[in-house]
């Protein structure tokens, strides 16, 4: 056999005793190890004296891992980020600096990606910063950093982040439910967004499509609605709070407690006064609210503002959509509201109460909600392009009860509407009016179109 | 010279020997080294070991304040200072509980009592109860160590 | 001294390997080793014969089998986690990514030698009589192998992998009458979820495992009764070859003939009962071609190992595992494609799902198990065997073409594009 079959071998096992080092020395040294000792020799020059420099020198290098199991995630951020909660590395260089500022969102209770995204998991650069392929929750950049906030704070103002309420703000008055659905309501002639947040969409590409949506969604049905650079902003800030985090106990809503004040402005807000009473002052359409939770517990309540015909079937209550700290905020005005706070709110209402305003404020509650406006327009002046629709737009309403009898647009509302084609070889144009028969009972339908008819302008007269 | 049955002379043989065994011998070394350290976890999905537990203020003088995710009772008195001591019974791992009229911990489930400084009273326990290394952190909130067990007579001075 | 002497020799109690007594002892007194024969043909240790292909995939399972375990340490089968898990091995776990990639390369490497050795038994006709069944255990071995890998596929729980998963299913849910049960209780559902990730775990780590290894004992074991390691035997003289006998195989009644026997050989009960050796018979001029396993054959199948193991290692050095992100059901990537080894059926079946993706399998497998019980031709000589190795050949590039098709000219939509185009994804 000779020489060559046992060198060869020895060649080999030398070949694999080589790649075997180097597969343990590849392990043995990641980027993370280099930070530390960085950091350590930055923690040393305090040191006082030369025992207690060897001794932080001598810290073994290991990950740092904040278990988050509330927020179901895992950050590692802090394995070099070592100085974000150590108030004396104030001027370190980056990536040692001292986190200013956080208040009670500690990272030891909250981590860092919630509030700036990127993958907790990875622990060498690159990969954490989300600046990788796969991994779609890349770092947040500092304009749209605070946009984060309204993932766990999602009713009221925000202290520091006016965008989140003004986008809030603008998406229920723009009327964006008209063709989007957020939380169950809304149409379907564009993309669900209860979840947008968590689309992965980078907060520049959706600022850019407030401003021009067709621009950057080619086709889209979507109008220009001719948003400001700060709208568009607050708009793209509401877009990215809205995931759908199920947090443990420990965040959720039950440790923000709500305040009666923001009860009260909701209170106001839907015009509540135009069918209760609070202590005999206001409508008598339902009951009277005064004390009205020592009479009944803050489940039942809560379940009546969630599902009013539950509790009492046939009640012309409408269905709010409030998120669980609002429906609280309400229930502690109630605790603490008075007849004095009813009439101090009739004043500053102004007109009388009539009887017909109770299916007027109904119907105007629905027109919002449902998002007409965003077709139709906040002041019902139609006027959205509508290409190859006849007329070549969405039409206003203000003029609905000369062409059509109130049971013909009844009828409208729940089977829809498809536009007659202006050139019938064209195509289809992209926007219809939905049926919503399905989200509207027939008395919401009823209620709307009070509102209508209550909108309804005269024609002009001749030339 | 030599030349064996292999056509190689006895120091040739030797010297291929002696490379070859040692390098066979770093080879299961490192091999052995590397499963071992593969082994060891290098993150734990539990809550860590080492915790900051707030301001030196929160914390009253007196009866030691029991903080129950930790399963620590802390210490503070004027003239000693800081102290922090495991809750977890030696015996078989349940929760003592501190009693001020008596000053001293029982453990419900085998009736084991300890002093205030830890020591074993009475009952099965087979050693004191552990005292942890508590020190300042830099942003001056406390940081306690379960993985540093300290002697009873530790005080962190504040 | 003498107590090290006695210990060693309590363990290696066989004779110094510079006597041919200890190196036959070397190989059957160890239970290890006993598998090989004493000596061997020169012609079996021919790498050009047959390329280590069969050792080859064999030291790839063991790879596969060291790392599998070794990993199975920080994984949990449970979605999401697993998925979580996997960025552990990638970003915590000393030596994980390494493992991680010796694991994906090993398993592709491993199902390309399987199908190299298999068209190595073919194209030297070693599944002919008497082998004819061992043949059949290879092709029940590679589809255990094709099996594992699909199994493995799902577990890292990313995107690629549950829709080559889904994919895969599916294609085996067209099968008539069973199609739809056998997909649920692969699935353990209608759709890939947590049910269908335990029992792929559980395939994956006990079951296919072990009974790759029952099979691989058996086909091992064949081996040597078959006659040893396959050499081209057309080019024995006739009167030598007619000489071999194996055991089964129908002989006279056996004439017990005295042999010539050599003074370090020692003889079984199986030979004294047949007057001939196990296997064949050896005349003291054949001994010439036969040299001792130890060390001719033991340094060429050691080779073998490490060239695998080292060709592994620097793979995984340089070039990591993939992962995608997490798993959505309700996202699918355009286009879904199943793993490489089964792009091929994937392309039948665009074409037909009846047909590509349950009859041309089927068939396939069918034929292949059927090749040794088809072929009357006796002669092994490739010159006699001229229309076998065109067909086989052609099922050969039949199968990789339709693999590159799959794998290179099909994008969204399945549609046929060219790798040299450049199809631009949509924003979202």
């Amino acid at each position: 056999m000779g020489r060559r079959l046992p060198q060869a071998f020895f060649a080999l096992s030398m070949l694999a005793l080589v790649l075997l080092i180097a597969a343990v020395w590849q392990s043995s040294t990641p980027s993370w190890k280099t930070y530390q000792r960085k950091f350590f020799q930055l923690e040393a020059q305090e040191e006082p004296n030369a025992v207690t420099k060897a001794a932080v020198l001598a810290t073994p290098p290991e990950i740092h891992q904040i278990l988050l199991p509330g927020l179901q995630r895992v950050d590692r951020c802090t394995t070099c980020h070592l100085g974000v909660d150590d108030p004396t590395m104030k001027n370190a260089p980056e990536p040692f600096r001292y986190h200013a500022g956080l208040g009670p969102h500690i990272p030891s209770k909250f981590g860092c990606t919630i509030c700036h995204g990127g993958q907790g998991l990875a622990t060498d650069v690159k990969a954490a910063h989300g600046n990788v392929p796969f991994w779609q929750d890349p770092l947040l950049s500092k304009d749209y950093i605070r946009a984060s906030c309204g993932r766990c704070h999602k009713e009221g103002d925000v202290p520091g982040v006016p965008e989140l309420t003004e986008g809030r703000r603008l998406f229920e008055t723009e009327g964006c439910h008209g063709c989007h659905k957020l939380n169950g309501v809304g149409g379907s002639i564009g993309p669900d967004l209860t979840e947008e947040g968590a689309s992965h969409r980078s907060p520049e590409w959706l600022e850019r499509h407030f401003l021009a949506p067709n621009l950057v969604s080619v086709g889209s049905a979507m109008p220009n609605f001719h948003f400001t650079r700060e709208q568009a902003r607050a708009l793209t800030y509401y877009m990215l709070s809205l995931t759908n985090g199920e947090m443990g106990t420990y965040y959720s809503s039950d440790l923000l407690i709500p305040s009666p004040e923001y009860g009260r402005q909701l209170f106001v807000q839907k015009d509540c006064i135009v069918c209760h009473s609070i202590g005999g002052v206001g409508a008598k359409v339902g009951p009277d609210l005064l004390g009205v939770t020592k009479r009944h517990s803050s489940e039942w309540l809560d379940e009546q503002l969630i599902n009013p015909q539950l509790v009492y079937p046939g009640s012309s209550m409408p269905e709010y959509d409030l998120e669980t700290n609002a429906r609280k905020a309400l229930v502690a005005f109630m605790s603490t509201a008075t007849p004095e706070d009813a009439q101090e709110i009739l004043a500053r209402r102004g007109n009388a109460l009539t009887p017909e305003d109770v299916a007027i404020v109904a119907g105007k509650e629905d027109f919002a909600r449902f998002g007409c406006a965003g077709c139709h327009g906040t002041e019902l002046q139609g006027g959205v392009p509508n290409p190859n629709a006849q007329g070549g737009q969405v039409p206003s309403l203000l003029h609905l009860s000369d062409d059509y009898t109130k049971d013909e647009v009844i009828a409208i509302i729940r089977d829809g509407k498809v536009p007659p084609l202006d050139n019938a070889a064209g195509p289809t144009p992209p926007l219809y009016m939905p049926s919503w028969k399905h989200l509207l009972s027939d008395e919401d339908i009823h209620q709307l179109v009070d509102f209508l008819w209550s909108k309804q302008q005269k024609e002009k007269e001749g030339w | 010279m030599n030349r064996g049955a292999k056509g190689m002379n006895r120091r040739a043989f030797l010297s291929w020997g002696t490379a070859g065994f040692v390098a066979l011998c770093s080879g299961v070394a490192v091999s052995f080294g590397a499963v071992v350290r593969f082994l060891v976890p290098s993150v734990f999905y539990e809550p860590p070991q080492s915790f900051k537990i707030g301001d030196p203020a929160d914390y009253p003088f007196g009866p030691p304040t029991f903080l129950a995710d930790e399963k620590i009772y802390v210490f503070r008195s004027r003239e000693k200072g800081f102290a922090v001591a495991s809750a977890v019974c030696t015996h078989l791992g349940c929760t003592v509980a501190y009693f001020p009229s008596d000053q001293k911990f029982h453990c419900p489930c085998h009736g084991s009592v300890f002093a205030r400084d830890g020591d074993v009273l009475h009952g099965p326990a087979p050693r004191p109860l552990q005292w942890f290394e508590v020190t300042m952190a830099r942003d001056g909130q406390l940081r306690v160590d379960k993985d540093k067990g300290v002697p009873d007579s530790y005080r962190l001075m504040v | 001294m003498n107590l090290i002497r006695e210990v060693w020799q309590s363990i290696v109690r066989r004779d110094p390997l510079s006597t041919d007594k200890g190196k036959s002892e070397l190989v059957f007194l160890n239970v290890w080793l006993h598998i090989h024969p004493a000596k061997v043909k020169k012609e079996n240790l021919r790498f050009r014969y047959t390329f280590y292909l069969g050792f080859i995939t064999f030291f790839l399972f063991l790879i596969l089998l060291t790392t599998g375990i070794a990993l199975m340490c920080y994984y949990r089968p449970y979605p999401p986690v697993a998925y979580q898990d996997m960025k552990d091995l990638q970003f915590v776990v000393f030596m994980g990514p390494f493992l991680r990639a010796m694991h994906r390369w090993a398993a592709h490497a491993m199902v390309v030698c399987v199908f190299l050795h298999m068209c190595r038994v073919f194209y030297t006709a070693s599944y002919k009589k008497p082998r004819q069944f061992n043949w059949v255990i290879g092709v029940l071995l590679l589809l255990l192998t094709l099996g594992l890998s699909f199994t493995g596929y799902l577990l890292p729980w990313d995107q690629l992998a549950y829709w080559a998963i889904t994919v895969g299913t599916n294609i085996g849910g067209y099968a008539p009458i069973v199609g739809g049960q056998l997909k649920e209780l692969l699935l353990g559902g209608h759709t890939v979820g947590e049910a269908a990730l335990i029992r792929f775990y559980v395939l994956h780590v006990a079951v296919l495992p072990s009974l790759l290894i029952l099979l691989t004992i058996v086909h091992f074991w064949r081996i040597r009764k078959d006659g040893g390691l396959s050499r081209p035997l057309w080019k024995l003289k006739p009167e030598k070859a007619e000489a071999l006998v194996t055991i089964g195989a129908p002989v006279e009644v056996a004439s017990l003939k005295t042999v010539a026997t050599s003074k370090d050989k020692t003889y079984g009960l199986m030979e004294v009962v047949t007057g001939k050796p196990i296997f064949e018979t050896i005349t003291p001029e054949e001994e010439d071609d036969a040299v001792f396993s130890y060390p001719y054959a033991f340094f060429r199948e050691a080779i073998a190992l490490m060239v695998t193991v080292t060709g592994i290692m620097a793979m995984s050095l340089f070039f990591h595992a993939p992962l995608e992100e997490l798993a959505n059901p309700a996202k699918t990537p355009n286009p879904a494609k199943a793993p490489w080894y089964f792009l091929g059926l994937q392309e039948l079946v665009s074409h037909s799902a009846l047909l590509g993706g349950v009859v041309a399998p089927a068939l396939m497998v069918f034929i292949l198990l059927a090749i040794p019980y088809f072929d009357r031709n006796p002669s092994r000589r490739p010159s006699d065997r001229k229309w076998a190795i065109w067909l086989f050949t052609m099922f050969v590039v039949v199968n990789l073409v339709l693999i590159v098709i799959g794998t290179f000219f099909r994008g969204p939509g399945w549609a046929f594009v060219p790798p040299w185009v450049h199809v631009v994804a949509r924003a979202e």
